[in-house]
């Protein structure tokens, strides 16, 4: 009876032993991913190697802190060229950065990832989504922890609880990913690039073409966007030799509910030679052309870049795309600069009063060249170092690391990133 | 001498090895809190106790489910909906309090539906009660996504103050709630007819039934005992962040069976099941996913560890004989 007990035991400490010894592995693993990228001057409080080899020391040192970034997905170009870039800044800014993945649905899981940062010591905090955010915000000033916003325009703060996140001194502010609402030129920018299309390919022009938006609840810039490039191709057609029509925005086939567009699209926009997307057309609407056999014959510009995208871009392929934008990973300088300032106890000069959202400049691919000189970006090749601003430069955008730095520069440096920037 | 007093110290550890793993599961990530929370022990403790309060509430309801042998994988769902109408009749009748009152006896009166249809289907048609909860699933899949799409956004958020600005307050608001559920629970698990019915069906039904007993009866009761917990839980949720979306609630099911399984609830319910799995499984849950956070794994590869403590305890609570867990 005793013998059975004992092995019926040592059988299930074992069992235990075995489970904690691949548990401790994994945590072990864990801690090496944390780490990875700072080769750790950062530890010993020291200013960094990077900052020495730009040849210029930095003012002051800012002060050991941590940064947690909560994206809206765990991969994908914006989320991987992100964090190489972070990760380059790690040393000289005297940074650990840390990740985590927020659903695109469910607020109080959402609180639970901001809260599990904050218990993780995090003084910090970059996120991507606009849900639940006056209980995190609540959540950040009972801890002490600020939080900044970077690929999003926080619209729903904005409209439905602007007092308690945008007034929260805790809230630094947002960099949103290409326009905000109420500051669009995306419709204005898809005409240029149309035209820029139709003067390239003067024999063929596109003179007919369709949209696609996301719903305006999610993404009300989209649009916006769309009238704009409506109203903007009316006013082109009154001096243009080549006329351009637009088909308008049909409810049910070109608004995506963040699903692939349907094959009755085509038929619906029977004469349609291009497709002008708003929404994210990698994802979205080129699967689709692809599955209809209308990629040969159709051009599609879109927003967004998942990759692949220039397998078929331009003269390259079937020419599919002929143009696309994306948001600099860079810009991510604008919420970290202002949450290093937090951190550090120090603020710009003219710093406002109240946290603000700042539209983003994009890279906007309408050529062969400008391909060519997005795949040099950090955005295309995930290497911190074709970044368009070096760690060094970061602090020296800080309070802290340049007296002399404002917030009118900061805001200034977003308007910077586009596609002739790339180095 | 009676019998008791001639167990040996082998023999009790034999019978009650599932309890002590469970305590000792709790007592470690406990201590382990205590000493990875560093400065932000005080925050942690709230977020920890915000985060298990709904989770427990909902697992002491289901300690009448789970002790019958059955499960009800529909709970994330109608948590999920039960959140969304409470804040669209809120709003409806101008965010006020008896909005909220009113909202709450609507979704109160849905999970007792809820909990009577699932009790009562599964009996009728003969189905195992896990098939019916998979309807009420797909059925509250859909309706989550309808309500959301009426209302034309990703989110929305309730006009009323359903928490205390003073976060202590709120705190000793959760804390009342889940000792006022855990009581009544207790009471009416250890007390009355329904727990001990319900252990009886879980560890035979059979006898149960040829004991004169109306299993079908007090099925249909313990699974509205449940869903007066599910309400509760749904609501105290919702006080976290006053809003609610698309996926809200989502996962509960699986976490509330996890907790549950942490604390040493049988599987296969009977006599050995016990009100107290809910509160220790819940709490040992939300404190080893604090721990890990604070001591430093990756946020991402916590779901990784978890899982294999769960595996862990599976490993450890699984009974080779008769291939089932404990009963």
């Amino acid at each position: 009876m005793k013998k059975g007990l004992f092995r019926k035991i040592s059988k299930k400490v074992s069992a235990v032993i075995l489970a904690g010894a691949m548990a401790v592995s994994i945590v072990g693993c864990g801690g090496g991913n944390a780490s990875n990228g700072s080769s750790n001057p950062a530890d010993s409080g020291t200013a960094s190697n990077n900052a020495a080899d730009t040849g210029s020391a930095p003012a002051v040192e800012g002060k050991k802190c941590t940064i947690g970034v909560a994206f809206y997905t765990d991969t994908g170009f914006a989320v991987d060229s992100t964090k190489a870039y972070l990760e380059s800044l790690s040393d000289t800014l005297n940074v650990k950065f840390t990740y985590t993945v927020l659903t695109q649905t469910d607020e109080a899981a959402n609180l639970t990832k901001i809260q599990e940062l904050i218990s993780s010591n995090v003084d910090g905090i970059i996120c991507t989504m606009d849900l639940g955010m006056p209980s995190i915000i609540q959540e950040c000033e009972a801890a002490g922890v600020y939080l900044g916003g970077y690929l999003c325009d926080y619209d729903t703060s904005y409209n439905t609880a602007y007092d308690q996140v945008f007034k929260s001194e805790y809230f630094v502010g947002t960099a949103t990913d290409g326009q905000n609402p109420d500051d669009v030129t995306i419709g204005n920018t898809m005409l240029d690039s149309l035209v820029e299309y139709n003067e390239r390919n003067a024999d063929a022009p596109i003179t007919h073409v369709s949209m696609a938006i996301f719903p305006v609840w999610a993404f009300p810039a989209q649009s916006t966007g769309a009238e704009q490039f409506v109203a903007a191709v009316g006013v082109y057609n009154k001096t243009a030799e080549t006329q351009i029509t637009v088909d308008p925005l049909d409810e049910e086939s070109d608004v995506l509910a963040f699903a692939p567009i349907d094959t009755t699209y085509f038929a619906k926009h029977a004469d349609s030679q291009a497709i002008i997307s708003f929404a994210a057309g990698s994802a979205f609407v080129y699967p689709t052309m692809v599955q209809a056999g209308v990629d040969s014959s159709m051009k599609l510009f879109t927003t967004g870049f998942d990759g692949g995208e220039d397998a078929n871009f331009g003269t390259t392929g079937k020419g599919t795309y002929q143009q696309t934008m994306v948001t600099a990973p860079e810009s991510i300088t604008y919420p970290l600069v202002l949450l290093l300032n937090k951190i550090n106890g120090v603020s710009f000069p003219d710093q406002p009063a109240e946290a603000e959202r700042v539209s983003s400049a994009q890279y906007v691919i309408n050529s062969d060249e400008d391909m060519t000189k997005f795949q040099n970006s950090c955005f295309f090749t995930k290497d911190a170092s074709k970044a368009m601003y070096t760690p060094q430069d970061v602090l020296n955008m800080t309070a802290y690391g340049n007296p002399d730095a404002t917030y009118a520069d900061l805001k200034a440096i977003l308007s910077t990133m586009t596609i002739d920037s790339i180095k | 001498m009676s019998e008791k007093e001639k167990i040996t110290p082998g023999e009790f550890l034999s019978q009650h090895i599932y309890d002590i793993a469970a305590y000792a599961g709790l007592i470690v990530t406990f201590i382990l809190f205590l000493i990875f929370s560093g400065s932000r022990l005080s925050y942690n403790m709230a977020t920890v106790l915000q985060a298990a309060s709904a989770y427990s509430i909902i697992a002491l309801g289901a300690v009448f489910v789970y002790s019958m042998g059955y499960m009800d994988v529909s709970v994330g769902q109608q948590v999920g909906v039960y959140a969304i109408l409470m804040i669209m009749i809120t709003n409806a009748i101008g965010g006020t309090a008896l909005g909220v009152i009113v909202g709450f006896v609507v979704i109160l009166a849905l999970a007792l539906l809820c909990g009577a249809f699932n009790g009562a289907v599964a009996v009728w048609l003969k189905l195992p009660s896990i098939v019916t909860s998979l309807f009420l699933m797909f059925f509250f899949t859909g309706a989550q996504l309808l309500l959301m799409e009426s209302t034309g956004t990703n989110s929305i958020s309730i006009q009323a103050t359903i928490k205390p600005a003073d976060r202590n307050l709120y705190n000793v608001m959760l804390i009342a709630a889940v000792i006022i559920v855990a009581v009544s629970v207790t009471y009416f698990f250890k007390f009355t007819k329904l727990g001990k019915y319900t252990r009886g069906i879980g560890a035979n039904e059979m006898t149960t039934a040829q004991c004169g007993v109306n299993t079908t009866k007090w099925k249909v009761i313990a699974y509205m005992a449940f869903g007066v917990c599910v309400a509760i839980g749904s609501f105290i949720m919702l006080t976290r962040t006053g809003s609610a979306g698309k996926g809200t609630g989502s996962g509960y099911a699986m976490d509330i069976m996890i907790c549950l399984i942490l604390g040493g609830m049988p599987l296969s319910g009977g006599m050995k099941s016990k009100v107290s799995s809910a509160l220790v499984g819940t709490f040992t849950y939300v404190l080893l996913t604090n721990d890990l956070t604070t001591m430093g794994v990756d946020l991402n590869m916590i779901n990784f560890v978890k899982a294999v403590i769960f595996i862990a305890i599976i490993m450890v609570t699984c009974r080779k004989k008769d291939a089932v867990l404990p009963r």
